[in-house]
């Protein structure tokens, strides 16, 4: 399976977790909506479409958790006719992120929970300490650029 | 929550549209994805409810292009303007990049606006975040109504713009203003992770492939 990420800490964990639990697409994002590794997609814009959904449900599932039970809920799953997802949050040194699986009958909830709590570990194991913040990207004279593409982008002849 | 990956020169920022029920935050985003050809734009998704009002949030993704050598994905939010969505709106502000204030230059809808204004900065303070260090721009909407009916940009901006932000007057259903405040928050945004200021996941990572 195609899996990319973000940040190459996350990779060996993911990998094992997709291959064990049979899964057919996963996403691990943070709960603002930016992905940070991916596997099964096959085009970007699904990726991020995907996460700015399980951003949605995860946010809104732990404010009804919240409301009804005084605390977050701790996963959520969902079976479908033929697939299921199963969201829930891994807590790494690097902060809270958001994985979402989708799998079918290869597979079952049972299982998905029993390697996810492995993936969790897994995580918090390679995730790499924050390290001081490195250099900000450098946009010198960057204004030409932007309203190049977004003359373009709008059709506009004019640069303003 | 800017994404920056210097190994493929990527940056991912999150721009939300945030103003009062039905002053055109929406419709900014309407505009641009049909404005916007089909390879810079992903798909756009809408939560609404079944008479269109935004019930959580729509989402459109934006290929900007490459700027100082960084591919420049922008995501556009909207939140639901409606004073009892307040919890939904602080799920989609966290980890905004910046912000367009859409007000509705009705005269009757002034006090909705200065209430929306105040949410917005009482939202951002409970997430630990200094309104004043958000990049934000006001867009004065409605501006192609009858002038019998509205305020006019100066008038808005005595009673908005406290913070002397970027402010454009706007007509998000016909275009005139969207532009100029895409434009406008892009700067900020991209002027603010240039000068180091502005949270962001830094990687060196290998390309997240397509």
């Amino acid at each position: 399976m195609n899996i990319a990420t973000v940040e190459s800490w996350i990779e060996a964990p993911l990998k094992r977790y997709v291959d064990e639990v049979h899964a057919h697409l996963a996403l691990l994002l943070h709960p603002s909506g930016q992905v940070l590794a991916q596997a099964g997609f096959t085009r970007e814009v699904d990726v991020m479409s995907a996460c700015a959904l399980a951003a949605a449900v995860y946010a809104t599932a732990g404010e009804l958790g919240r409301h009804v039970e005084g605390r977050a809920f701790g996963g959520l799953h969902y079976a479908g006719p033929q697939k299921q997802l199963f969201l829930a949050p891994v807590a790494t040194s690097r902060g809270t992120f958001v994985c979402l699986t989708v799998f079918d009958d290869a597979s079952s909830l049972g299982l998905v929970r029993l390697y996810f709590a492995e993936l969790c570990r897994d995580l918090a194991d390679a995730a790499p300490p924050l390290a001081a913040r490195t250099a900000a990207p450098s946009f010198m004279n960057f204004e030409a650029d932007l309203n190049r593409n977004l003359a373009a982008l709008f059709g506009r002849d004019e640069v303003m | 929550m800017s994404l920056v990956n210097y190994a493929t020169r990527e940056i991912t920022c999150k721009i939300v549209y945030y103003g009062p029920g039905r002053s055109g935050k929406t419709t900014n985003l309407h505009y641009i994805y049909g404005q916007v050809p089909d390879d810079r734009k992903g798909k756009m998704v809408s939560l609404a409810t079944q008479t269109d009002r935004t019930l959580f949030f729509d989402f459109l993704p934006l290929d900007l292009g490459t700027i100082s050598g960084f591919t420049t994905r922008f995501q556009l939010y909207t939140v639901p303007g409606q004073v009892y969505y307040q919890t939904t709106r602080k799920l989609v502000l966290q980890g905004a990049d910046g912000v367009v204030f859409v007000a509705d230059s009705q005269a009757h809808q002034l006090a909705e606006n200065i209430e929306s204004l105040q949410d917005l900065h009482a939202n951002l303070a409970e997430q630990g975040v200094d309104a004043r260090s958000v990049p934000l721009v006001l867009q004065y909407n409605k501006q192609d109504l009858p002038r019998d009916f509205i305020l006019g940009a100066a008038d808005l901006s005595d009673a908005l713009n406290f913070r002397g932000v970027p402010e454009f007057a706007a007509d998000a259903l016909h275009g005139p203003g969207v532009f100029e405040t895409l434009r406008a928050i892009s700067e900020l945004v991209l002027k603010r992770l240039s000068a180091g200021t502005a949270p962001a996941a830094v990687s060196r990572a290998p390309a997240m492939a397509r």
